[in-house]
């Protein structure tokens, strides 16, 4: 489980043209994501990926490197390839009645930071404003920070997303659940 | 005013939705229930070295939990006694003393008044520090790891206040030798609802199981044909339920200790410890009690889901809810990933379970701003008149299903004694009447 936060031997810049391609690629993930289309969406992830939302806590500037959990510590997603298929696979049942009647969402995606690793993989570091509306009057916010990897495959849409690490900016969640992606 | 015999009718199965919207009901139980119960603090693990601290509530006040330097624990009050300021502000860590941040009071770790700046110009050396630290949790009781604490100097032991509901919360907290750890760091989350709700599911409902959750199963198991098989053997098999002294367990007997939720990794660690496990709690408890719990009035626990929380209530409207994963202490490294992804997964705030839940509670709390809502008794009566005591053995007022609402009832009879402003002795003296009525009426 590895946490691509570390950092790699080299980074280097992209170039305007790759960074249009990276950019594309996250707003039609987005898109996938707010119009619901969620088979669509899983097609856009590796078979290894690791999709995970780390909880944070409020620590003293002498412990901030203790802020965000760790590998070992609790999360609120930790998901593998197949489990991510599960949640989808929930959302379509039709009696997952947290998004039946599904949320209605809007993301913002910005900030959007990519670099090419030795590997020939790209880490992309974004901010990002998910907005979610439930029922009658029900609305959360979540926003926070996404760094994914991102490997280029040569057929469309150009990437698929290896890992993802997700860090809101909130310790105590303001929602009442997560039964949405971000 | 309110009469709590107008708001619930436990005998009846009655109960007068107001109690879950009234904020002079929910002041009144800050007071009555929360101010006079055993509540969770923390876990003996969550407390690793002397300073250890981590911040928690009783109900709506701010708690310091504190690793002591001979290796006790003590708890206090989160707010310094000059003008209320919170002494600590981060929510764990490992601090040698805490100064409070608006005027600089220091505090040890025991939470005495060590320093007051400018206490010879300021105050003339006239200030007693003994007097002026922060007000004490002035009963811990530690339950084999797990740390309990109560403002009430007359509250029983915590033995007594558990009674019966000892041999099920040992189910979980006796269950191995080398004992339980907790993976670090708490989810917290937030739910319009109101505590009673949660509090109440966990102690007494398997029966929403299969509606609520018809969805969570589909995400672990592909093949609809076996999930389809799950679904009906998991709702038709024996269960019990557990219910004294406001608490609450109920679960489905199982045949065997695996497989677990947390999957092959976990499965074969439990196997490899099953005779230890049985030398400990016994083949039938280990295998029997795995189900829903709650020790009144809101610590919850998922035995064999490797999940506990509390409940901590946010005005009659809201509740945060603090859950943590627990592990066996010894487990081997992919056990414990085992069982830590397996319930991030299914009982955290996007887990698949759990996400269900917080929109039940959601709905019912919108539901009830209604006028007429508020007007309309609830139903709690599933099971009533079908109470039994000590079924297949095992100790205190057990049913021979656990599709019941016996502890629902007996949750809020407790909830109505304390609200009523009832001593412990005299809510012990009803609740011994209400037993011996009880099993008279079964024999009769």
């Amino acid at each position: 489980m590895s946490n691509i936060a570390a950092t790699p031997p080299t980074r280097t810049d992209v170039d305007a043209e790759t960074r249009y391609q990276i950019e594309r690629f996250l707003y039609l993930e987005a898109e996938l994501l707010d119009d619901q289309r969620f088979d669509d969406w899983l097609q856009l992830f590796d078979d290894d990926i690791h999709y995970w939302l780390p909880t944070r806590m409020t620590r003293t500037v002498r412990e901030r490197d203790l802020e965000v959990a760790g590998p070992d510590g609790a999360a609120f997603f930790d998901d593998d390839k197949a489990f991510l298929t599960g949640r989808v696979r929930r959302l379509a049942s039709g009696r997952s009645w947290s998004e039946e009647p599904p949320s209605r969402t809007r993301r913002l995606i910005t900030n959007i930071r990519p670099v090419l690793l030795d590997t020939g993989e790209f880490e992309v570091r974004v901010n990002f404003h998910v907005l979610r509306s439930r029922a009658e009057r029900h609305h959360d916010t979540f926003f926070g920070e996404r760094t994914d990897l991102l490997r280029r495959v040569p057929q469309e849409p150009g990437f698929r997303i290896a890992r993802r690490r997700i860090v809101l900016d909130t310790t105590t969640l303001l929602a009442p659940s997560i039964s949405i992606f971000l | 005013m309110f009469d709590v015999t107008e708001l619930v009718r436990p005998d009846q199965g009655l109960i007068n939705p107001i109690i879950y919207t009234d904020p002079e009901i929910y002041q009144a139980e800050l007071e009555q229930v929360f101010a006079r119960s055993w509540l969770f603090l923390a876990h003996d693990t969550q407390l690793p070295k002397p300073g250890s601290f981590l911040q928690t509530y009783m109900a709506e006040d701010p708690v310091l939990v504190v690793r002591q330097r001979d290796g006790s624990v003590k708890a206090f009050l989160n707010q310094c006694r000059h003008r209320g300021m919170r002494i600590c502000r981060a929510d764990e860590g490992v601090a040698r003393a805490f100064t409070c941040t608006y005027h600089g009071w220091g505090y040890n770790l025991a939470g005495e008044l060590v320093n007051v700046p400018m206490q010879d110009r300021a105050y003339h050396d006239e200030i007693d520090k003994s007097k002026w630290g922060p007000t004490q949790v002035p009963r811990l009781h530690n339950h084999k790891g797990f740390i309990f604490g109560t403002w009430d100097e007359s509250a029983p032991s915590f033995e007594d206040y558990l009674g019966d509901m000892v041999w099920y919360f040992d189910a979980l907290a006796d269950r191995y030798d080398e004992g339980l750890t907790l993976v670090p760091g708490a989810t917290k989350w937030v739910i319009d609802c109101n505590w009673k709700f949660a509090a109440e599911q966990f102690a007494s409902d398997m029966y929403h199981v299969p509606s609520s959750h018809a969805s969570a199963l589909v995400a672990l198991i592909e093949d609809p044909a076996v999930l389809a098989e799950f679904q009906e053997q998991s709702a038709a098999a024996p269960g019990r339920q557990y219910a004294d002294n406001g608490h609450g367990s109920g679960f489905g007997l199982r045949p065997d200790l695996v497989p677990t939720q947390a999957g092959p990794d976990f499965d074969a660690w439990v196997v490899a410890n099953r005779e230890q496990i049985y030398r400990r709690i016994g083949e039938q408890r280990a295998l029997a009690v795995n189900g829903h719990n709650t020790v009144f009035p809101n610590f919850s626990w998922l035995t064999i889901n490797n999940t506990m929380r509390v409940w901590h209530p946010r005005g009659p409207g809201q509740i945060e809810v603090w859950s943590w994963t627990y592990l066996p202490k010894d487990a081997d490294e992919p056990a414990k990933q085992a069982v830590r992804t397996s319930t991030i997964r299914t009982f955290s705030a996007a887990g698949v379970f759990e996400t269900d839940d917080g929109e039940n509670w959601t709905e019912i709390q919108q539901v009830l701003r209604g006028h007429q809502a508020r007007r309309t008794t609830f139903n709690a009566r599933m099971g009533l008149g079908h109470e039994r005591h000590g079924t297949d053995g095992m100790p205190g007022r057990v049913t021979d299903d656990m599709y019941t609402e016996m502890a629902a009832r007996g949750m809020y009879q407790r909830w109505a004694d304390l609200m009523a402003g009832l001593s412990w002795a005299e809510i012990a003296e009803r609740d011994n009447a209400r037993r011996q009525r009880e099993q008279e009426a079964h024999r009769g």
